[in-house]
């Protein structure tokens, strides 16, 4: 009867051991599922418009906004900075090509280093490399050059890749989608609850968006901002916004948080630079 | 483990005579408060904004020679430190139950 009863208790705790430790595939074939059925009438690769895709009558607005899009600007500052010699004569073109078209190429595990490579930090540490000094991470001149680069990019797939063959890249995924699904700061709020559990509700006058397509469309122009934004720019903002202390952006957290939010969106396309609320 | 352990030396902090008792001056409340704030921080990673304004506004009030008020702020800014910790405490595992299956 004892043996009976362990070996009951031992499936039960297997099985709930397996419940919670589903892979990056598993996880994300969930994820999306989760958005489809909660928004049916979404077409899958819309979800790539943010909250536009859940709601049509702020995404004719969205749509004629576009027409004479506010990030016009940023494109041509980023070009003009893309293409600027550095002191030794090279430019960013010497690290990503003439055009820096490889947005989909970031975020992604860097073996040697250990740790998540976003395409901020990759345009920062070409600058460094070549004796220039970085950029703020959040807006400014990193905005301004990435989307350049990711104006160029567009249409690129998302395929964010977590190398088998290194448990810390799966270690960093885990440590992204905790951040996630954790309820922080004074207002205990998580991303999943404003972005998944209740993505599409009214929070005072805004409604929130998918969190499925998310990574996607940065570096972004926000009404709020009156300017461009890096999406790390964005994950403090959301923190600050629930009385959490956000974290530094291209920082750990913030760059394992990107990792997770990106794979989940593996299979949409890059479509940034992108005008938001 | 680590997290027990780490829970325990919290609550040991908390319970200190100086923060039960009210004893000690209104700067040694406010110092408590941002000591335990930082402690937090560090081993959880888990930091409220209202918090750090809340000391601050203790310290200002200290400043200004309202002790009474400042004291009062210094317990507030204890109040959640506490309550950080109790979600940094809840949230160690409650987070795997809002990934979908």
């Amino acid at each position: 009867m004892k043996t009976i009863i362990r070996g009951t208790l031992g499936t039960l705790g297997l099985g709930l051991a397996l419940s919670v430790s589903a892979g990056p595939v598993e996880d994300q074939a969930a994820f999306q599922k989760y958005y489809e059925n909660k928004f049916p009438n979404t077409p899958v690769m819309d979800f790539q418009n943010g909250v536009y895709s859940i709601l049509p009558e702020a995404r004719e607005q969205w749509e004629a906004i576009e027409e004479f899009p506010p990030y016009e600007i940023a494109i041509e500052n980023g070009e003009k900075l893309y293409h600027s010699k550095f002191a030794n004569g090279k430019s960013l073109a010497d690290c990503f090509g003439p055009e820096g078209a490889v947005r989909g190429q970031y975020p992604f595990w860097d073996k040697d280093r250990g740790m998540v490579i976003t395409m901020e930090r990759a345009v920062n540490e070409c600058r460094e490399a070549n004796g220039e000094k970085p950029y703020g991470w959040k807006k400014g001149k990193i905005a301004d050059v990435t989307a350049y680069m990711s104006f160029n990019s567009r249409g690129q797939e998302v395929k964010v890749e977590i190398p088998s063959d290194d448990p810390r890249a799966l270690a960093a995924y885990e440590e992204g989608k905790e951040q996630f699904y954790t309820k922080r700061g004074q207002l205990n709020f998580a991303c999943a609850d404003c972005h998944m559990l209740t993505a599409g509700n009214l929070y005072r006058a805004d409604t929130t968006s998918p969190a499925f397509g998310h990574a996607t469309s940065w570096p972004v122009f926000r009404s709020k901002w009156q300017s461009m934004g890096t999406l790390h720019r964005r994950f403090a903002g959301c923190h600050t916004n629930i009385r959490a202390n956000p974290y530094k952006a291209q920082g750990t957290e913030y760059s394992n948080l990107e990792y997770f939010v990106t794979y989940m969106s593996n299979g949409l396309e890059f479509n940034g630079p992108a005008a938001r609320k | 483990m680590k997290f027990l352990a780490k829970g325990l030396a919290f609550g040991m902090l908390l319970a200190s005579p100086l923060v039960i008792a009210g004893s000690g001056s209104t700067a040694d409340h406010i110092k408590a408060a941002t000591d335990a704030y930082k402690q937090l921080s560090k081993d959880t990673g888990y930091q409220w904004t209202v918090t750090v304004i809340k000391i601050k506004e203790a310290q200002k009030a200290l400043d200004a020679g309202d002790d009474k008020s400042a004291r009062k702020l210094a317990h507030e800014a204890m109040d959640l430190v506490e309550a950080t910790r109790q979600q940094a405490k809840i949230e160690a595992d409650t987070w795997k139950m809002r990934v979908p299956k």
